[in-house]
């Protein structure tokens, strides 16, 4: 048994993207949901699951208490940050498609925008990052913190094997800057050329700053239902012909460097079983939303996920590849790096409009739409079709 | 300063590690019952499952994996060091560890040189294992 085809995103809801939101985020999620409820058709009283981020400090019972509803007999929640987006969409799928819920409400909101960042000294989330766990040790005695040196460090070496240089970086940057640039709810939408990129400022050496994705304030809400409730629903269905989670081995969190392959991804797991579960192959997808909190994500997920060999994933971005138009149109609403950094739940989003025809970037006739979470992290990925 | 740093020696797992630094010794994790090496430290050999473990000497000896160069904005601590290298190595028993740059700027790396471990305080003032070339 599988929970292939057995649940679809059947409402979306997401508020305008800044840098400081103004509100809470136990009221930014309240909004969104609301949102998601309209968007589907459907009334509190339908909600019967729920799942959320770890990090979401807002609870299941906030959420339930003032939307009104009267049960939650599931809920539950995925870890790992931007590495659980697909995952929390695909635990809601599995738990329908187990009986144990009809209608699972999943919710996102972050207020990292005018939450400030820690390395710059002005973040509540300070003592989260200071606090002392197995996972830092190593590496805070030599300042060693941020989230773009983790990927720097492991992007250099990838690059250098793979024979990838900053300038293919560049072309995802302005991928997705181009996919953002009719969207007005992006929080970044001139357009960027490759010597844009290059003349960015380095933050991490290899990496610059339009490698890396945005701050934000954001909340966005998805609902997710069972394939015979999502029939009689107000929008199209976006059914779940695939789900997925992979963590690979000896993995460890942002600094997975000690493992081997030491350039292996838990993402080529994901990868694996997403292919599995739905009997899709790559060359078949009309439309992916790969997980870009910095650009040399989506050049591993190019290869991990088959849509082109080791090494050839530079001339895949070079080549237009990833955009509108392009061999895969990627990120069709731009991305964590153009349009917001929410922990891909913008992506899960993107990829549901692809499936109605909705995008503001749409694929004609799009069918089959990937998206996939941060891999550099235990990861996920979810496949999405339309009829 | 103090306000700006706190030293995360990550637990139990690690006090080994850090006091082996402060004595200018490289050492790491190796199992008593199947004798392989392991780093980052932990409670068990994902090998064998043994619990038994010693902390043995490194030969101090590694190869270049991958470096950064981290420039603003960095902790409050580190502010006045940018831009500074860090590098990821891989140390003769197999294991691989990270640290600081000595004796050398980041334009003289190279892909898989040779480098030796030494020591040099970390912003604390602790001794901590650092790299330089070798």
């Amino acid at each position: 048994m599988s929970l292939r085809d057995r649940a679809a995103i059947v409402g979306v809801g997401q508020l305008p993207f800044s840098k400081d939101i103004g509100r809470p985020e136990e009221v930014t999620a309240l909004e969104a949901s609301r949102l998601a409820l309209e968007d589907a058709g459907l009334r509190p009283s339908d909600i019967d699951g729920m799942m959320k981020w770890s990090i979401q400090l807002t609870s299941e019972n906030a959420i339930a208490r003032s939307l009104g509803v009267p049960n939650l007999r599931f809920f539950g929640e995925v870890g790992y940050g931007g590495g659980g987006g697909c995952g929390v969409v695909g635990h809601a799928a599995a738990g329908i498609a187990a009986g144990m819920a009809r209608c699972v409400l999943v919710y996102r909101s972050r207020n990292r925008g005018s939450g400030g960042r820690p390395w710059a000294g002005t973040s509540r989330e300070r003592d989260n990052i200071a606090a002392e766990t197995n996972e830092t040790a190593l590496f805070s005695p030599y300042g060693f913190v941020r989230p773009v040196d983790q990927v720097a460090l492991f992007a250099r070496r990838f690059l250098h094997e793979r024979g990838y240089t900053s300038r293919h970086l560049g072309w995802i940057a302005a991928a997705c800057r181009r996919h953002a640039s009719n969207n007005p709810i992006a929080m970044m939408r001139e357009p960027i050329t490759v010597e844009d990129h290059q003349r960015s400022r380095m933050i991490s050496d290899p990496l610059r700053l339009l490698d890396c994705c945005l701050e934000t304030d954001g909340a966005a809400a998805v609902i997710v239902a069972s394939a015979e409730m999502a029939r009689d629903l107000r929008q199209k269905p976006a059914y779940i012909m695939g789900a997925s989670q992979g963590m690979g081995p000896r993995n460890w969190t942002m600094n997975n460097y000690f493992k081997d392959p030491l350039l292996e991804s838990p993402g080529a797991y994901a990868a694996r079983d997403v292919w599995n579960m739905s009997g899709v192959k790559p060359q078949d997808v009309d439309v992916a939303q790969l997980y870009d909190a910095f650009t040399p994500l989506v050049l591993g997920s190019l290869e991990e996920y088959g849509f082109c060999n080791p090494g050839e994933a530079g001339g895949f971005v070079e080549d237009h590849g990833l955009e509108l138009g392009g061999r895969l149109p990627t990120n069709t609403s731009g991305g964590s790096l153009s349009e917001a950094y929410v922990h891909g739940i913008n992506l899960i989003i993107e990829a549901t409009r692809q499936i109605r025809g909705t995008s503001l970037n749409q694929v004609p006739d799009a069918r089959l739409s990937l998206v996939t979470s941060g891999n550099m992290v235990p990861t996920g990925a979810l496949l999405l079709r339309g009829d | 300063m103090a306000d700006d740093f706190v030293r995360r020696t990550g637990g139990a797992d690690w006090v080994p590690y850090w006091a082996a630094a402060r004595a200018r010794e490289l050492r790491f994790q190796r199992c008593r019952d199947c004798g392989r090496w392991r780093h980052p430290p932990g409670p068990m050999c994902p090998q064998c499952n043994s619990m038994q473990s010693e902390w043995a000497q490194a030969s101090g000896r590694a190869r270049l994996l991958s470096w950064v160069v981290c420039h603003p904005p960095v902790l409050p601590a580190w502010k006045d060091r940018v831009p500074y290298p860090v590098v990821l190595v891989e140390c003769e028993e197999g294991v691989r560890t990270i640290g600081g740059l000595l004796g050398a700027t980041a334009e003289d790396l190279r892909m898989d040189m040779p480098l030796v471990v030494d020591f040099a305080p970390s912003i604390d003032g602790d001794l901590v294992p650092q790299w330089r070339p070798g």
